[in-house]
């Protein structure tokens, strides 16, 4: 209900904002009070512009994290500049030189490697993938009731075509040793205090050697900007970002699954196939997050955007999976009664989004109840609700209540 | 008397339209405090990251707050965040201090969360209570 709340927040703003502009009034007095009182209950959300990256909704500063705005999520492939940023620890990389940069390779090797940037793009093959990118906690702000942590809306995702090298051949250079069961993933990024446990994540030995989890150093052709990784970051197709560590620096294989806070007590679900629960009873176990389950949302029509009876309009969204690829996105307008299907945008492959497009006439004024639900190429469908405490894994089929004049 | 009414109506809404005013331009451009940087002379990429500076909600113990969360965070962690029940709030300051190691005084952990509970707090309903962590 929060969504729908800023919804109606927003309506009633921006009648008033005509009006406002109109008469060119502009007292600083009068905005300043209320930002300080609360910015997260005046509708509007803040935005700001980061080093090579256009206007986005800011939700924190230091450390930086900034949603990408709806309007971009209609393309194959999400502009650098509009992908959306999230950093845990405030001591982010802001300056990498390009000659003293090297990735270590540690742990249970034969050979511990050294790898310069050059080294890393010369001795690999370049390999090439589109894969689609979200934060766990993209849209926690839609879960009702409410849930504490980053306050995302639909802006912690992006889709991009990366280019870089197989981790698996990386560590087929250096040699696993037998016993070997996880790597251990490091960036640049530093904590703010000695206490403050430094961000590492880890994937299993043989998820790391699959030949799909890529080294990445180039985002939709370009080197990735500093604040989405930059030189080299993790992609670890159909898993969610958090295991994409940014500035990676450093893998050491492990004869010892890694303990972290980042693994052990953050970032972990309800050990149930929808990561759902209640508030009053909350799933005994949880696991780490780890593959995106499937999920579709409206791009178009925009929260409070208004329709007019008995004009075709362009439906539009994306669709999302992490395993087999969207086969099918589907479309309600009353409510979820009756169902037709979208048409698909380009297939980029089985860890890329899929746009979609439907053309629907209102009948008549009023207020409808649109609905989206996608399901997989293998057959996985959306969850009909969820909930859980952390605000993660957002798989619910969602609706958005639109006025038709 | 109609004239009087008419008037004082057009001041509440000259009032309404100028605070929703300026709570557009407060969104569209809010401007950062340091300049747009991105060097890459090739060899070395660097960027100066901007501020977007907030006035804390006056509140009770709103220095202490100050003083011990902001050293590793914005304000904005805690602006962003929808109001919540005292018990939420009392366990979002423990796990800053068991997990993330924050340096807070045992003293200063109850004035914080009596700050956050002055400008984020909420009545407890059972479903809110819950969702601690």
């Amino acid at each position: 209900m929060g969504r729908r709340r800023f919804v109606s927040t927003l309506i009633s703003f921006s009648g008033l904002l005509a009006a406002g502009h109109a008469l060119g009034w502009d007292p600083d007095w009068a905005w300043a009070e209320n930002t300080s009182q609360d910015p997260s209950d005046a509708g509007a959300p803040t935005l700001a512009r980061f080093p090579q990256k256009a206007e986005l909704i800011l939700l924190t500063d230091r450390p930086p994290q900034l949603e990408t705005p709806l309007r971009y999520l209609l393309t194959d492939l999400t502009p650098n500049e509009a992908f959306f940023v999230r950093w845990h620890l405030s001591g982010i990389p802001t300056k990498v030189d390009r000659n003293t940069f090297r990735l270590e390779i540690s742990g249970k090797v034969n050979k511990p490697l050294s790898l310069s940037l050059s080294e890393l793009q010369s001795k690999f093959e370049p390999v090439s993938l589109v894969a689609f990118a979200q934060c766990a906690g993209n849209f926690r702000s839609w879960f009702e009731p409410r849930v504490p942590g980053g306050q995302w809306s639909s802006g912690a995702m992006g889709n991009a075509r990366w280019k870089g090298v197989r981790l698996k051949e990386v560590l087929d250079a250096a040699g696993v040793q037998a016993g070997a069961v996880q790597v251990g993933l490091r960036g640049l990024d530093e904590p703010p205090s000695a206490k403050t446990p430094v961000y590492q994540k880890s994937l299993q030995i043989d998820h790391a050697r699959d030949g799909e989890v890529m080294i990445a150093y180039e985002m939709n052709g370009e080197p990735l900007p500093m604040l989405n990784g930059y030189p080299i970051r993790l992609v670890v197709p159909g898993w969610y970002a958090t295991y994409w560590v940014k500035a990676l620096s450093s893998i050491s294989v492990l004869d010892q699954p890694l303990k972290t806070f980042w693994m052990d007590k953050a970032y972990r679900i309800p050990d149930n196939a929808e990561a759902n629960e209640e508030p009053q009873h909350l799933a005994p176990t949880t696991v780490p997050i780890s593959q995106m389950p499937v999920h579709s949302i409206f791009v178009k029509p925009a929260p409070g955007e208004q329709l007019r009876a008995g004009q075709p309009y362009q439906l539009a969204g994306v669709a999302n999976d992490g395993s087999s690829g969207i086969r099918r996105t589907e479309i309600s307008s009353d409510g979820g009664q009756t169902w037709s299907d979208a048409s698909l945008g380009e297939d980029l492959g089985k860890y890329s989004w899929r746009t979609w497009r439907a053309e629907w006439t209102p009948p008549a004024k009023g207020t409808y109840r649109l609905m989206v639900r996608a399901t997989t190429n293998s057959g996985q469908k959306q969850a009909t609700a969820q909930w859980n405490r952390s605000g993660y894994q957002r798989d619910v089929i969602e609706h958005q209540d639109v006025v038709v004049l | 008397m109609g004239r009087w009414m008419f008037l004082w109506m057009l001041v509440a809404v000259t009032i309404a339209v100028a605070l929703a005013q300026q709570a557009q331009s407060q969104s569209r451009s809010h401007s950062p405090k340091a300049p747009e940087s991105a060097a890459d002379n090739g060899q070395v990429q660097q960027i100066t990251l901007p501020q977007y500076p907030l006035q804390i909600p006056p509140g009770p113990n709103a220095e202490v707050y100050r003083r011990d969360c902001l050293a590793c965070h914005t304000a904005r962690y805690v602006s962003m965040q929808p109001h919540f029940p005292k018990a939420v709030w009392q366990s979002e300051v423990k796990k800053m201090v068991d997990v993330y190691g924050a340096p807070i005084p045992d003293t200063d952990q109850a004035l914080i969360v009596e700050y956050l509970v002055a400008v984020k707090g909420v009545e407890a309903t059972p479903a809110q209570g819950a969702t601690t962590k």
